[in-house]
């Protein structure tokens, strides 16, 4: 079976780009636009557990912090790379503590950087 | 001898008589004596008498004379009293009027006086706390409450503007045991070269602390509303960009992403300069490989120079280790080598030079480029300035570049410097601790 992405992006232009972009890659994505969702979504893929989240921080209803607070305990290993607007070190030092595989600001990428990102973690 | 034949009775008058007048002669001579010494005695008595005189009436001048001094005196002394009662009234109408908080402690720090607006600030009557330690009745406490200790040692040293160890906020707690931040300066007293005590002036700097909280959470949500669809645009336009697009179109795309893209960047750089100004980015230092690092500034720009038609020298030791922040490093050299590019004319050369210079890193900047015009170069690092010659030739800018990197090179503890010469170019110094 294909690879699986969970993408939790509030901006639904780019959280579908992000989708395509993986799409011509040949991985499964399932798009979702806030926390809430987020964490529905796993609940409903139960064994398919997703072998990436894209997650971003500032998000309506359920922020990245929820959403990482709830993977983290039920699926402990699931890399979680983080895609967010906020560049401070507060936030940053809080996904660290929550075992993100990876940090990005949103400014300082582009679609280009989004594959070698998280290439590695499909591998 | 025979004896003396008796007397007869006249013969024995006459003697009685001579004896008599012998006698009596005898007597008018001590008479003449003593009135002699009578009338030296009376000379004597009168000259005392008069020399008495003399120095009473010398008295009675002086007495007058004492009498117009001690009342000049008197009114002298009231005059200056009145003066001086005045010149205090004076000096306490100032202190009382002053709308800050000042306490003068001595050089133990025992609380010698206070004013109307430290009452008012703290709660505290001044009978209250005189003579009292003032870090015993007026704690200094952080952000959490907890007691900051203030060495009485360094009053000698104490001159400047009091803050926290990194510049973080000091709270002043209350006779009601609440505390309020407060903004100090105090300064040491000096009578001659006897260092008395110190003076305190302190002020409630509550609303200024809600405004800067309001604007940073404004600058952070404004920041945030920009950069997200911002972020969707860029990268709508750049998979765009390499979709097989018309030549006019494909031009036109190129264009919109490379403002977008220079947008996402003066979005960041306003954020870095809100953050830098409220002093609420603090250096985080790691051990880097200086040459990997001006690499990697040299490739993000490297486009960009190719399009300009530019040349570009690196020179650094390979194995030269800095520790500083990375991220702002990165910040302050892409600013230097962005407007290094952006400021020098097609077929321009620019250089970068890093090496270590005793315990201080530096790194120059040379390019080839127009040149700071020598009246404007004084107006760098101004917020929003933009040289004149450059207005028109050169690439858009927003003149905050380098207003943000000369504040970054302050946190980092470097310095930075420029020569510059109207269209022979300009070069930019980094100094900073290794």
């Amino acid at each position: 079976m294909s690879k699986h992405v969970l993408i939790a992006e509030d901006d639904a232009l780019l959280a579908d780009m992000m989708g395509k972009i993986l799409s011509k890659k040949n991985v499964r994505v399932t798009i979702t636009y806030n926390g809430q969702e987020a964490l529905e979504a796993l609940e409903a893929l139960e064994k398919d557990v997703p072998d990436v989240v894209l997650l971003d921080v500032l998000m309506p209803v359920l922020d990245g912090h929820g959403v990482l607070k709830v993977i983290r305990e039920r699926h402990v290993n699931c890399p979680v790379i983080v895609i967010s607007n906020m560049s401070d070190k507060m936030t940053k030092e809080k996904c660290r503590q929550m075992n993100v595989q990876d940090y990005f600001v949103k400014n300082d990428m582009d679609d280009e950087a989004l594959w070698p990102a998280i290439e590695k973690y499909l591998r | 001898m025979g004896k003396k034949p008796p007397l007869s009775g006249s013969h024995a008058t006459t003697l009685a008589l001579k004896k008599l007048a012998t006698e009596k002669e005898v007597v008018r001579r001590k008479l003449v004596v003593t009135a002699k010494k009578l009338r030296r005695k009376a000379t004597q008595l009168a000259a005392t008498a008069r020399e008495k005189e003399r120095v009473r009436r010398k008295l009675v001048v002086t007495a007058k004379k004492l009498k117009i001094s001690h009342e000049t005196l008197e009114k002298k002394v009231f005059e200056r009293t009145k003066d001086l009662e005045q010149m205090k009234a004076k000096d306490e109408a100032i202190l009382a009027s002053i709308g800050d908080g000042l306490v003068a402690t001595d050089k133990d720090g025992r609380i010698l006086m206070t004013n109307k607006a430290f009452e008012r600030l703290l709660g505290w009557k001044e009978s209250e706390v005189r003579g009292k330690f003032l870090s015993g009745v007026i704690p200094m406490v952080d952000s959490d409450g907890k007691i900051i200790l203030q060495p009485r040692h360094s009053l000698k040293d104490i001159s400047a503007t009091v803050n926290g160890a990194s510049g973080s906020t000091l709270f002043y707690k209350k006779k009601d045991e609440t505390s309020f931040p407060v903004a100090m300066t105090v300064a040491p007293i000096f009578i001659g070269k006897e260092l008395m005590g110190a003076v305190n002036v302190f002020r409630d700097i509550t609303k200024e602390k809600e405004i800067d909280k309001a604007r940073s959470e404004f600058m952070a949500i404004a920041s945030h509303q920009l950069r997200t669809p911002l972020t969707a645009i860029r990268w709508a336009l750049s998979s765009l960009k390499r979709e097989n697009l018309p030549d006019n179109l494909k031009k036109l795309v190129h264009t919109a992403h490379e403002t977008s893209t220079q947008m996402a960047v003066t979005i960041r750089r306003m954020l870095m300069i809100s953050y830098l100004e409220e002093s609420a980015t603090e250096p985080e230092m790691v051990e880097m490989n200086l040459k990997a690092v001006l690499e990697k500034v040299v490739r993000l720009h490297d486009a960009h120079r190719l399009r300009n038609g530019l040349e570009i020298e690196v020179r650094c030791p390979q194995d030269l280790v800095a520790e500083t922040d990375e991220q702002l490093l990165i910040e302050i050299l892409d600013n230097l080598l962005s407007n290094a590019y952006k400021y020098t004319p097609k077929g321009g050369k620019v250089k970068l030079t890093a090496a270590l210079q005793g315990m201080m890193i530096r790194i120059d900047v040379a390019d080839t480029g127009y040149g700071i015009p020598k009246e404007e170069q004084r107006k760098i690092p101004k917020k929003f300035f933009r040289a004149s010659n450059i207005a028109s030739p050169a690439a858009s800018g927003t003149g905050i570049g380098l207003y943000m990197v000369y504040n970054i090179v302050r946190l980092i503890g470097g310095t930075i410097s420029f020569v510059s010469q109207e269209n022979k170019g300009t070069t930019f110094t980094l100094l900073f601790p290794s």
